[in-house]
């Protein structure tokens, strides 16, 4: 009679366990996915300044792209990746070089406003070319999930996680080892300085773009495989990108990758401890605790270092 | 100075003989325009615009099928249908707005619902102010009805139309199910829907051991799911739009959940989620207003379902789901009431259509006093391999219910 009271209890206490396990796994799967949204959005503000309202489209274009690879000439997403890349740095480049490099020296909310209005232009844009509707990228052979004794971890989410790590890890490198890296932090640093040591602040401000642009673009790729495409997504992603930054702290390359983590642990539990419904209050809430308290957030500093 | 008489005179006279000219030759063709207004304030833009498109696409239907027609037969006199779409970009109270503009400074002669129950209850408030005859192609929720209108109308039954039929068909046909799992958008119908759900299972004995909401625009639903797993349910019940269903279908696979009996509303009905879902879409159930399965022969301008169908599949290249047919009824029903009506009068035709009793391709339509159709049997279906079938009502089922969702 003991014995099975006491089985019973250590089952319930296993099956608890397992739940618990099984939520930390889905909050740092999604916490990879919400880096992966966020760092080329962080890049940008980081280092521009400019709070770039554009970047959900990015994605969205980026998803679109990936989408339209695997539909006519059955490019896998990831292998896709690199295309959506270009195509973003082609139109991030040319969108900064053209127009917000005008006004990029300008207080932080006139180049708001700017890539507001570009934004609702891009996207009601999108929405004429491919329609509002949800399309998805759905693969003949899924790339599966990996399950080990009852917990399961979807494989799609772990690559954005690899991704998201590969993203960082490469834009560290970038602003750390290369010239044009070097360059960037020093435009962030002191820009009339930079321009005198012969830096060409403007190339670097629209290269900088690129980049943000072509990081959203990789993010795009993959998320076609995750969520269903509509330019309407934008603003949703957008929302992550935002909280993420000011989580993670502003200026910092880990700081993304900690903000994505924290965001998606918190909002796993959060749902599991107050329903669904309030994990997007939660991570509001938190948004502006950390604004309150903390502005710089968990690793902020000043310049993307 | 006479001379400069002459000429303007003369110039005077050249511009209104040029004028009488133009429209002499314009009256007749002005004659035979006569035009009949009718107002649609839809959300083109924003969150809402894949509804609100699709409601264009069913109102230009039955207006483009009209005036193939000849237009709508007033008195002896024959209309011109002409929509005129306001943009209320998914923004309730602007939908509100543009309803009264529509009718105060555009002069529609009658007025189109704008998408869903939410709004469609918030513009009826102006409806019922100018005694403007309304016609709601998308909202279901009795609330929306029972405030006492006189003016208002509604193609839609209400909700638990969907889940009681369901509920007997998992009941007689499942009885492995016992424990029922409800997860639901919170917003306006997936959450009435929902609720219906949770009724209509106790009803029947099951035992909902989950119930949850998740807020618009979550953008992952794994620790509701999760819990969903640990609940052990024979029944999942999801109610959202498209693209919520799409993301919780996907991740229901992530997680490796199964069940005998999976129902999502209101996803299923579109092509785009079978497109989307892939495989996952598989025996998924679902119930709607319509389905393109059903077989009627009405006296509308449209004539029977199966017309329907071809001539929307050979404007639009794909097949017509409820949203779009139920936005061609709306206008067709209206057709049927103003001939019988043999008047724009809009206290005529208000109470032509209270007391309408036919047979459309849409179904039978019959208005209840509270303005909502009572006349209408909605049917349910399950997406079997890859295709939307129907099982229910019998008298038009194509396939047996599938048990077991992988």
């Amino acid at each position: 009679m003991l014995a099975a009271v006491l089985s019973r209890r250590r089952s319930l206490s296993e099956h608890i366990s397992m739940l618990y396990l099984q939520v930390l796994l889905n909050g740092l799967v999604l916490g990879g996915l919400y880096a992966c949204i966020a760092a080329g959005f962080s890049l940008v503000w980081g280092v521009l300044n400019v709070i770039n309202i554009l970047h959900g489209t990015f994605i969205v274009i980026g998803s679109y792209a990936a989408y339209f690879a695997y539909v006519y000439f059955d490019i896998h997403p990831l292998v896709s990746i690199p295309i959506a890349a270009v195509i973003l740095f082609f139109i991030g480049y040319a969108l900064q070089s053209g127009v917000i490099n005008k006004v990029v020296a300008a207080p932080v909310l006139t180049t708001l406003t700017l890539t507001f209005g570009l934004d609702l232009f891009l996207n009601n844009l999108l929405i004429v070319a491919f329609k509002a509707d949800y399309r998805k990228v759905t693969l003949e052979n899924p790339l599966g999930v990996l399950s080990l004794s009852g917990i399961t971890v979807p494989i799609d989410r772990l690559a954005a996680m690899a991704l998201a790590l590969l993203l960082t890890g490469l834009l560290f490198w970038v602003l750390d080892a290369s010239r044009v890296g070097r360059a960037i932090v020093a435009v962030r640093m002191d820009r009339e300085a930079a321009a005198l040591m012969g830096v060409k602040v403007k190339k670097i401000y629209a290269l900088t773009f690129a980049i943000g642009a072509v990081m959203a673009g990789a993010a795009g790729s993959l998320m076609s495989l995750i969520y269903p495409i509509s330019p309407l997504n934008s603003g949703i992603f957008l929302g992550k990108a935002f909280i993420i930054c000011v989580l993670g702290g502003l200026g910092s390359v880990p700081g993304v990758m900690v903000g994505g983590l924290a965001l998606g642990v918190v909002e796993s539990f959060g749902a599991l401890a107050f329903g669904p419904e309030h994990a997007v209050t939660l991570s509001f809430i938190i948004l502006i605790l950390f604004l309150l308290f903390r502005p710089t957030g968990i690793m902020g500093k000043r310049g993307f270092q | 100075m006479n001379d400069w008489i002459r000429k303007d005179f003369f110039r005077f006279a050249s511009f209104v003989f040029i004028l009488a000219g133009i429209l002499a030759f314009s009256g007749p063709v002005q004659g035979a325009e006569k035009v009949l207004k009718i107002g649609a304030p839809l959300p083109l833009t924003g969150p809402l615009s894949p509804e609100g498109q699709k409601q264009v696409q069913g109102y230009d239907l039955w207006a483009e099928t009209a005036n193939k027609a000849g237009g709508v037969k007033v008195g002896s006199e024959r209309y011109k249908v002409e929509i005129v779409y306001n943009d209320y970009q998914s923004n309730t109270p602007r939908a509100v707005q543009l309803a009264e503009k529509l009718i105060t400074e555009d002069k529609v002669n009658f007025l189109f619902s704008p998408f869903g129950s939410g709004a469609t209850k918030a513009a009826s408030g102006v409806s019922e102010k100018y005694g403007m005859p309304t016609i709601a192609a998308t909202a279901s929720s009795e609330e929306v009805y029972n405030q006492g209108y006189k003016f208002l109308f509604g193609t839609f039954t209400p909700n638990p139309t969907l889940t009681e039929p369901l509920s007997d068909i998992v009941k007689a046909k499942v009885p492995q199910v016992k424990k029922v799992a409800i997860l639901a958008r919170n917003d306006l119908f997936p959450l009435a829907i929902a609720q219906c759900a949770d009724v209509s299972a106790k009803k029947r004995g099951f035992n909902v051991v989950f119930f949850e909401k998740y807020a618009i625009g979550t953008m992952d639903h794994a620790s509701a799911l999760t819990q969903i797993r640990a609940a052990q349910p024979e029944w999942i019940f999801a109610t959202g739009y498209i693209n919520d269903l799409i993301l919780i279908r996907k991740q229901m696979g992530d997680l490796k959940i199964t069940a005998p009996v999976v129902t999502m509303i209101a996803g299923p009905a579109y092509k785009e989620f079978t497109d989307a879902a892939g495989p996952l879409a598989e025996n998924v159930s679902s119930a709607s207003w319509w389905h393109p399965a059903v077989r009627y022969k009405g006296i509308d301008v449209f004539g029977s379902t199966e017309n329907y169908n071809k001539i929307f599949q050979e404007k639009y290249k794909f097949i017509p789901d409820y949203a779009q047919a139920s936005a061609s009824s709306v206008g067709a029903i209206f057709q049927i009431a103003i001939e019988k009506a043999g008047s724009l009068d809009r206290k005529k035709v208000r109470d032509t259509l209270a007391e309408l009793n036919v047979t459309t391709f849409w179904g039978d339509v019959k208005f209840g006093p509270t303005g909502q159709i009572i006349s209408l049997k909605p049917p349910v279906f399950q997406i079997q391999k890859g295709t939307q079938v129907v099982i229910y009502p019998t008298e038009i089922a194509q396939a047996q219910f599938q048990i077991g969702v992988k």
